[in-house]
């Protein structure tokens, strides 16, 4: 039996729909905004690429671009590399324990860890720049890369390991030669998550980067105070298309990273 | 294996712990025991100070309240209701998740700001006569908050909603109950654990929030976070500064105890 559509059966789609409306809405009308040939930000002159092409002119914004891949890069290879090692060697020893420590830059608001990383940087008289940033950055990485690591690593037969040094390899060589490979999805993942995570972050960039370091979220909020330009509009488009690709890549491979 | 909880230790913990120490210091370049006050805190017993805490509190509630309200019905809807466009609704809910929180936030100028399109939309319509002046307000703070946060409350609940087995509708309802019995002793309950992730996954950063109420807010009515980054950041004033945020996090640790109370008798335990 087909159930009865009434009004209310409609309720729920309609609901949905103007949430979604709600969403993509201003995200719509700002990629259509970047084709604009106009000089102002939010009046529309006509089609026109001219702002992409400012885009990738201004050295302000190549700068930014090349401290947010470094920074971005350095804290993935160093978050994926220690998540791992902690994994391996901590497996199955009173250090799995600690596990939770991982959690405690999730459960802060990011405001308090800057400012705890900031204080800690300036006590020390450690000068602010791409290091301190990484530093920042990996530690949030860390969060996020060790728990899915370790889950996976729970989730393989541990007779494996336990059969490769049966067969004589060392313990360095069970690492890279066969935990190393069948973690290589979760890696994967955990890397782009992270690389992402990174690249998008502005509240520990803001505090942690100090005055000459500039990174592509600190660029956009530091134009869209000082009265936003269209570059702004080219630049956040290219940056959604980033993200849509990073979520493709996620579900084409069906890379598990349940964070919660 | 120890680097990575080293490097937790020594760039989390212990400046969390720093940050305690120097709230009760008088002058941050003097180590000494006589340096010791609890001026600072004092200080902050003034009605401007709760006024603060008081206005962070409501926005991060407000935003996850909302939140939960919009989230909740968009997970239903895509876990028991569809089939067919489930894949692009889900793949349209993640890209926000993944996508700069200040992009999602500038696009919203476009929709507020004078002549933005919900001016000209409620011009067309005859609605008003005058442009409104929506930047800058308190209205926009929330309404930007509730969509650039939305993402983080809808993933959790459609994870705990996928794990429901379907044929429960059917027992529920062959056991006499009807469609809103089922929701609220049934899914709900079932669903609770991504109800508290998602309401806390907004709750926190919403309670630090700075950057929103700084550019769609006009940046004169004071959050937590925009007074815990002025004192860091402008006046340099490290020690008062940890002093005000040691405090606003034990009132975030409170708020989220209570909290978590209050949404396990609302929307029930698991009894799995």
């Amino acid at each position: 039996m087909k159930p009865v559509r009434t009004a209310a059966s409609y309720s729920l789609p309609i609901f949905v729909l103007l949430a979604y409306l709600l969403m993509y809405v201003p995200i719509v009308v700002l990629i259509f905004y970047s084709f604009n040939g106009g000089q102002t930000p939010h009046q529309w002159e006509g089609f026109s690429l001219v702002w992409y092409r400012e885009l990738f002119a201004s050295v302000e914004i190549l700068d930014a671009l090349r401290n947010s891949l470094i920074v971005a890069f350095s804290s993935v290879v160093l978050s994926v590399v220690m998540g791992l090692f902690f994994v391996f060697y901590s497996a199955r020893t009173v250090l799995q324990n600690f596990l939770f420590l991982f959690y405690g830059s999730l459960a802060a608001p990011e405001v308090v860890l800057a400012v705890g990383l900031l204080s800690f940087f300036a006590f020390f008289s450690i000068p602010l720049g791409l290091t301190t940033l990484i530093a920042a950055h990996t530690l949030v990485g860390l969060s996020y890369v060790t728990p899915i690591l370790y889950s996976s690593f729970k989730g393989l037969d541990y007779r494996i390991t336990e059969a490769s040094l049966d067969l004589g390899a060392t313990e360095w060589q069970t690492f890279t030669k066969v935990i190393v490979p069948m973690l290589s999805p979760a890696i994967m993942g955990a890397s782009l998550l992270v690389f992402i995570i990174s690249f998008d972050d502005f509240i520990l960039s803001f505090f942690c980067s100090g005055a000459s370091t500039m990174t592509l979220p600190m660029y956009i909020f530091a134009t869209i105070r000082s009265g936003a330009t269209p570059v702004i509009n080219a630049l956040s488009t290219l940056l959604l298309v980033m993200s849509s690709l990073a979520v493709l890549v996620f579900t084409l491979f069906r890379v598990r990273t349940r964070v919660f | 294996m120890i680097p990575a909880l080293l490097w937790q230790i020594l760039f989390l913990y212990l400046p969390l712990v720093f940050i305690i120490f120097v709230s009760f210091l008088k002058d941050i370049d003097y180590l000494v025991v006589g340096n010791l006050s609890l001026q600072h805190y004092t200080d902050l017993l003034k009605p401007i100070y709760l006024k603060i805490w008081g206005r962070s509190l409501s926005l991060a509630f407000f935003t996850s309240t909302l939140c939960l309200a919009i989230a909740y019905p968009v997970a239903y809807f895509l876990v028991f209701r569809i089939k067919r466009m489930r894949n692009l609704l889900l793949f349209l809910l993640v890209l926000p998740f993944w996508a700069n929180f200040l992009v999602l936030v500038y696009a919203w100028f476009f929709v507020l700001e004078q002549g933005g399109i919900l001016n000209s939309f409620l011009l067309n319509l005859g609605i008003i006569s005058e442009p409104l002046r929506i930047l800058n307000t308190q209205f926009a703070v929330y309404l930007v908050m509730l969509f650039c946060f939305l993402p983080f409350m809808v993933m959790p609940i459609y994870s705990s909603m996928e794990k429901i087995n379907k044929s429960i509708f059917e027992a529920s309802f062959d056991l006499g109950a009807n469609r809103w019995q089922t929701l609220t002793r049934i899914i709900m309950p079932l669903s609770s654990s991504g109800i508290r992730t998602g309401f806390f996954l907004v709750f926190i950063p919403a309670f630090g929030e700075f950057v929103v109420p700084l550019l769609l807010g006009g940046g004169k009515t004071m959050y937590v976070g925009s007074l815990i980054s002025f004192l860091f950041l402008e006046t340099k004033s490290i020690e008062w500064g940890a002093a005000f945020t040691c405090v606003s996090g034990i009132i975030l640790i409170v708020a989220v105890f209570a909290l978590n109370k209050l949404l396990k008798t609302i929307f029930g335990k698991e009894r799995v």
